[in-house]
């Protein structure tokens, strides 16, 4: 106790600002936040399978494609996930987990048989859950993608191969895709012929994720991050639902 | 003294362990048949031609030779080139079929002990470190025999290397390749090779990548402190994740190194795997054949890991060396002995109990008492 007294108090002014910015929309004082999202990844059922130990060799850190490029290390993330300390999570949360790329060399890599890039995704899934400043940012924009497969099933469709929607890519990635339409049908499978979407899921199937997403809490966990966007999601599904039944009646169905 | 005639012990294997093992018996005074399946003595530091013996960095000849000379010299018998083929066990006999080229042979013995050692793991099953592909990447055994044979160059184009590192616990220590345990011996033995080299090649820089030290004992100053000290021998905590081709037929290891929290990228002439240690084909066969207990890293179990290291689940059969798990020659050697006088001993004291009418059906821990 004696030794504990000696040490300097941390005080909240000196969280990053990011971390108050996300807890005060909610309310919360960012120690709670982080005491929350510390108790939440201790008590998911997937926290003892992929966090084991570790023997600190650096092999996944070396073979990540991500460290390459960002301050970002699967070594340290795993040390994150294995520290009693709340606040050193939700500091990693703020930036460093959105830098993987979820190619899971780290657990290829991993002796110990580790499953980093899994801890990883559930952090993830953490910071989407409580709605954490750093994973609206990451989500922004993917907000199109995610309108389209919630509610098309489908993802990407060609003609989102945009510069405005994809600075971060090649930036002869417009030109290398030529004419779309003649490319896409050299596609031997069957993709509509068209550039606005993908392939076509039948309705039925479209509203049957839709309820799965719905009754699996993933408009719940979204509506936290972009409610604007779940209101565009439930409105073309409610739509959808009417049109559905109205085939069902005419046909008889 | 009931027992009339001398006990009947039969050797399996024909290293470290099994010559110290012979050696004692038949000074003992027991009638002792040494096996081994190669046609020399000395087993695998023999047979792979190891170099220097760490920590005196005495020659390998220097520190086997003297055990085998007494071996050949004495009246144990020796059945070189020899394999065991069947063994039946009961009523505290065991008859053994030996196969070799000369045909099959049967002999009853009282005993059985078994030292039938190690094997080095198999490089080739960690893929990323391009054993096999990389012509500069080898086996740390290989690198003892090109020691041992003062004939230091890199295979790829035989000239002398400029630069050699090292990566230590390859097939040790790892769960995906299902090797949980440390081979206790590489460590030393890699650092004693990097002292080799920099003793006969100053010139040459070299690395030793690790995730822990673990030079045991006196083994510590030894060799860990001397190599850095005396030898400048550098040492990166962290481990080769990846190794690709650089410039001049270069190999650039790629790690972090996680004491300074950064990539390291160092271009090397010849990189050295330390492998592991794993349960030899002889031990496993003649585990089987004997009906011993293997534990979980697939050595044979020792009756007690703590109190009784050479006795086994069955009571007239005893183990040495390398094949109860890895370890260092020194320790094969006093194992041999340790098991040449309990089974020495168990073969006097169960003759003296069936003299008397005494009940036989003992196990082992009962007769160490």
């Amino acid at each position: 106790m004696s030794i504990l007294k000696n040490l300097p108090q941390r005080k909240d002014e000196q969280y990053p600002s990011m971390i108050i910015a996300g807890a005060r929309e909610h309310g919360e004082q960012p120690h709670e936040l982080a005491n929350k999202i510390f108790s939440e990844m201790r008590g998911d059922f997937r926290y003892k399978e992929f966090v084991l130990g570790c023997l600190n060799c650096g092999e996944c850190t070396t073979g990540c494609p991500a460290a390459r490029f960002y301050d970002f290390s699967p070594r340290e993330m795993l040390q994150v996930a294995m520290s009693d300390d709340p606040d050193v999570l939700l500091d990693a949360m703020q930036e460093k987990i959105w830098a993987c790329c979820q190619c899971y060399t780290c657990n290829m890599r991993c002796r110990f048989g580790n499953d980093i890039a899994g801890i990883i995704s559930v952090m993830r899934e953490l910071a989407v859950r409580n709605g954490l400043e750093s994973a609206k940012e990451v989500l922004k924009p993917a907000s199109r993608s995610l309108l389209k497969v919630m509610t098309h099933g489908t993802q990407v469709s060609p003609d989102m191969i945009q510069p405005d929607f994809f600075i971060d890519w090649d930036p002869k990635a417009v030109s290398k895709t030529g004419d779309l339409i003649a490319l896409r049908k050299a596609i031997p499978i069957d993709v509509l012929q068209v550039t606005d979407s993908s392939w076509e899921v039948s309705m039925q199937t479209a509203l049957e994720l839709a309820q799965i997403y719905e009754e699996s809490g993933v408009l719940d966990m979204l509506r936290s991050l972009d409610p604007d966007l779940v209101e565009m999601i439930v409105d073309i599904i409610s739509d959808w639902k009417d049109e559905f039944e109205e085939m069902k009646e005419k046909f008889g169905i | 003294m009931i027992c009339l005639a001398s006990p009947r012990i039969l050797v399996i294997g024909g290293g470290p362990a099994g010559l110290s093992a012979s050696i004692d018996l038949f000074e003992a005074g027991a009638d002792v048949v040494l096996v081994e399946k190669e046609d020399v003595l000395g087993g695998t530091p023999k047979k792979l031609h190891y170099s220097l013996i760490a920590p005196d960095l005495k020659p390998v000849e220097e520190v086997l030779d003297p055990l085998i000379r007494q071996v050949e010299s004495s009246a144990v018998t020796k059945k070189l080139g020899t394999v065991v083929s069947a063994i039946e066990n009961g009523n505290g006999h065991v008859n053994v079929t030996f196969t070799s080229n000369g045909g099959k042979e049967e002999a009853v013995f009282d005993a059985v002990i078994l030292a039938t050692g190690f094997t080095h793991w198999d490089p080739h099953k960690k893929y990323e470190y391009g054993y096999g592909v990389y012509p500069d990447v080898i086996d740390f055994k290989d690198f003892e025999k090109m020691l041992s044979d003062d004939n230091l160059a890199r295979p790829s184009n035989g000239k002398m290397p400029a630069r050699i590192g090292w990566l230590l616990c390859v097939g040790s220590r790892d769960r995906q390749v299902g090797k949980f345990y440390c081979c206790r011996v590489g460590c030393a033995v890699s650092i004693k090779q990097a002292m080799e080299v920099k003793k006969k090649h100053p010139e040459i820089d070299t690395y030793i990548y690790y995730m822990d030290i673990r030079t045991y004992g006196f083994w510590e100053d030894q060799l860990y402190w001397k190599a850095m000290e005396d030898l400048n021998v550098k040492f990166i905590r962290g481990r080769i994740g990846a190794i690709s081709k650089g410039d001049e037929g270069s190999l650039v290891a790629m790690a972090e190194d996680t004491i300074l929290q950064r990539p390291s990228e160092v271009p090397f002439d010849m990189l050295v795997l330390t492998t592991g240690m794993e349960a030899s084909q002889g031990t496993v066969e003649m585990a089987k054949l004997l009906g011993l207990e293997m534990e979980e890293h697939g050595f044979v179990r020792p009756l007690e890991a703590d109190s009784l290291p050479v006795h086994t689940t069955v009571e007239n059969v005893f183990v040495a060396g390398t094949a109860t798990g890895p370890k260092a020659i020194p320790d094969a050697i006093t194992e041999g002995s340790a098991a040449a006088i309990k089974a020495f001993n168990y073969v006097r004291r169960s003759r003296g109990k069936k003299a008397t009418g005494r009940s036989m059906k003992k196990d082992a821990r009962a007769y160490a008492e």
